[in-house]
């Protein structure tokens, strides 16, 4: 079953065509969009939420037409801004509240759903405070909070990491993976950094200028490389030796080393070298190609 | 000791109301922001205040009715003699209905939501025009109560009661339609305060400079359409032609009602178009 669906699509402006002839599908689960900015990943949420018809094509979001039943579709998705959208001087609670009204959640509701959303974003006393003196981590996720309220099929989050430090960061990319696989609402979710969306998608789609430059499973994206890293407590350069003197390429790497893998016999003789050495096997890790490669290859080929 | 447990996500599966609802709860909750209500205390001074000065005439002429037996300020003249308040009441506040959502880009969390861009703006002239409404109409009600109260000789006024809120209603609708227009353009809150009072003191101040120069010329019957040139007497004069009440213009007569009642039409018109047009371009933003 497919969450969205796109045809053909494309959107011309005057000046710019910010999506071109865009075919592409998205099953359930965490999908990740990813492009540099302007190449359209703003212009696609705004024509799958119906408010920008498109030039051509077609597209349909839980298999409901974008241009013929964009209301219907506002009813079952949810939507996180790139950009600053908070009125200040109303507190969390009291928009959540709203927002979840305007979503058609009768008032009781709306307040039971405003709190336990509230909650699982991780906004505790401070809700009751105006918006406007809040962090940016903070506004972050009241902004994700009013996109989960009426409890969505979908949700489209645009740049959701933007404007955090490190530790936020990492905090709103484990709030996204819960969302896509525990709350078992399926979210697309626009970054520029590749990095991010490695970790929490399920399936990858990258557009540059937009095109569609490629659409897989992140396993595809990742694929295992033919090299294993091996950490040992000590004796390294034994290990080294031994491993060299089995026919293996073998590379040290600081305090790691880094074996070519030849076949299965490659695991097995760091085995038993580690084994016979006596040694304190620390680490044994497969090296993985990172997203960044995939684009930056396709980036070229382009 | 008590511990809160994770119960984990709950899925929504109750009702989902429709569009009709959510226009109603986006009008209740800009009357609250008018007001001030679930804002900080001081969103709520400035409305709260000028509603109590609303208020004293009203009181005053309680009083007046029980002293002397007789009514001092007439149903029909209320909202012209309290024009200044009024007027403050419509720039101070129409900011706060849509300013913020604009300046702030509140409007995309508003539009991925199956309302539509009308129905918003439906909503806010809803708001706006039910809180300017219940700013002359708590007043008259009061001095109404009053009268029946005191118990003056001869029949209670009630029908021109009854005409003054009916006015006070289709007042409230311009106002608020030309208030939250220009106010809308201003997305700034100050720049808004600013541009609806200095459009409602060029309509007050050119009343008086037009009649004086038209009257003094002997030009008595064109004089007199210089009145129309403000809100407040413009709907005073629609309500002496529908409710033969007494015009409260400071001299002279109104010109035509009919013509009177058409120009308020268009007024209004004019700025629900002004409106909708603003938003039409806010929307595709």
């Amino acid at each position: 079953m497919h969450i969205l669906a796109t045809e053909g699509l494309t959107k011309r402006f005057p000046t710019v065509t910010a999506v071109d002839q865009l075919s592409v599908t998205v099953g359930p689960g965490v999908t990740g969009l990813v492009g540099a900015n302007g190449a359209g990943k703003s212009t696609l949420i705004k024509i799958l939420l119906g408010l920008l018809p498109p030039s051509g094509g077609t597209a349909r979001v839980l298999d409901l037409d974008v241009t013929a039943q964009g209301a219907e579709i506002r009813r079952l998705v949810g939507y996180m801004p790139e950009h600053e959208c908070l009125p200040p001087d109303v507190s969390a609670t009291e928009l959540i509240v709203h927002l979840a009204q305007m979503s058609g959640l009768p008032r009781t509701a709306a307040r039971e759903r405003a709190a336990d959303v509230l909650r699982h974003v991780g906004l505790a006393e401070e809700r009751y405070r105006p918006v406007g003196g809040y962090s940016t981590g903070m506004k972050q996720r009241v902004k994700l909070a009013q996109a989960l309220v009426h409890d969505p099929k979908l949700i489209f989050l645009d740049e959701p990491t933007n404007g955090l430090d490190p530790r936020g960061r990492d905090e709103m990319l484990t709030l996204i993976r819960r969302i896509g696989t525990e709350f078992g609402i399926s979210v697309l979710v626009t970054s520029h950094l590749l990095g991010e969306l490695e970790r929490i998608c399920d399936h990858v789609i990258v557009i540059d200028a937009g095109r569609l430059l490629r659409s897989s499973t992140i396993g595809e994206f990742t694929q295992a490389t033919q090299t294993v890293t091996v950490e040992v407590d000590e004796g390294l350069d034994a290990l080294t030796a031994r491993l060299a003197s089995d026919g293996q390429t073998v590379s040290p790497q600081g305090r790691m080393l880094v074996v070519k893998v030849l076949g299965p016999e490659t695991y097995d003789a760091i085995r038993d070298a580690a084994v016979d050495l006596d040694l304190c096997l620390i680490r044994l890790e497969q090296g993985r190609h990172r997203i960044e490669d995939v684009f930056r290859e396709e980036n070229a080929s382009v | 000791m008590s511990e809160i447990y994770d119960i984990g996500y709950r899925h929504y599966d109750g009702p989902r109301l429709g569009r009709g609802y959510a226009t109603r709860a986006l009008a209740l909750h800009s009357l609250r922001g008018i007001f001030g209500l679930g804002r900080p205390a001081r969103s709520k001074i400035m409305p709260f205040s000028l509603a109590a000065i609303m208020l004293v005439p009203a009181i005053v002429n309680i009083a007046l009715m029980a002293l002397l037996r007789r009514s001092e300020i007439p149903y029909s003249g209320y909202a012209v003699i309290m024009q200044a308040v009024v007027a403050i009441f419509l720039a101070s506040q129409a900011p706060t209905a849509v300013a913020p959502d604009l300046r702030h880009r509140v409007l995309p969390l508003y539009l991925s939501r199956p309302v539509a861009i009308n129905e918003y703006v439906g909503a806010k002239v809803a708001a706006m025009t039910a809180s300017v409404f219940l700013l002359i109409a708590l007043p008259l009600t009061l001095m109404y109560v009053g009268e029946l109260v005191v118990d003056l000789p001869g029949p209670p006024a009630t029908g021109e009661y009854a005409g003054s809120m009916t006015m006070a209603l289709v007042l409230a609708l311009l106002l608020s339609a030309f208030g939250l227009a220009l106010a809308s353009f201003t997305p700034r809150r100050g720049l808004g305060v600013a541009s609806v009072i200095t459009v409602y003191l060029l309509s007050f101040a050119a009343v008086p400079v037009v009649y004086g120069t038209l009257a003094s010329t002997g030009n008595e019957s064109e004089a007199s359409w210089a009145w129309l040139m403000n809100p407040f007497w413009l709907v005073d004069s629609v309500q002496s032609w529908v409710f033969g009440t007494p015009p409260h213009s400071i001299e002279g007569d109104y010109p035509n009602g009919p013509a009177s009642a058409a120009i308020l039409v268009v007024l209004i018109c004019a700025g629900l178009a002004a409106l909708a047009l603003r938003y039409r371009k806010a929307a595709a933003r």
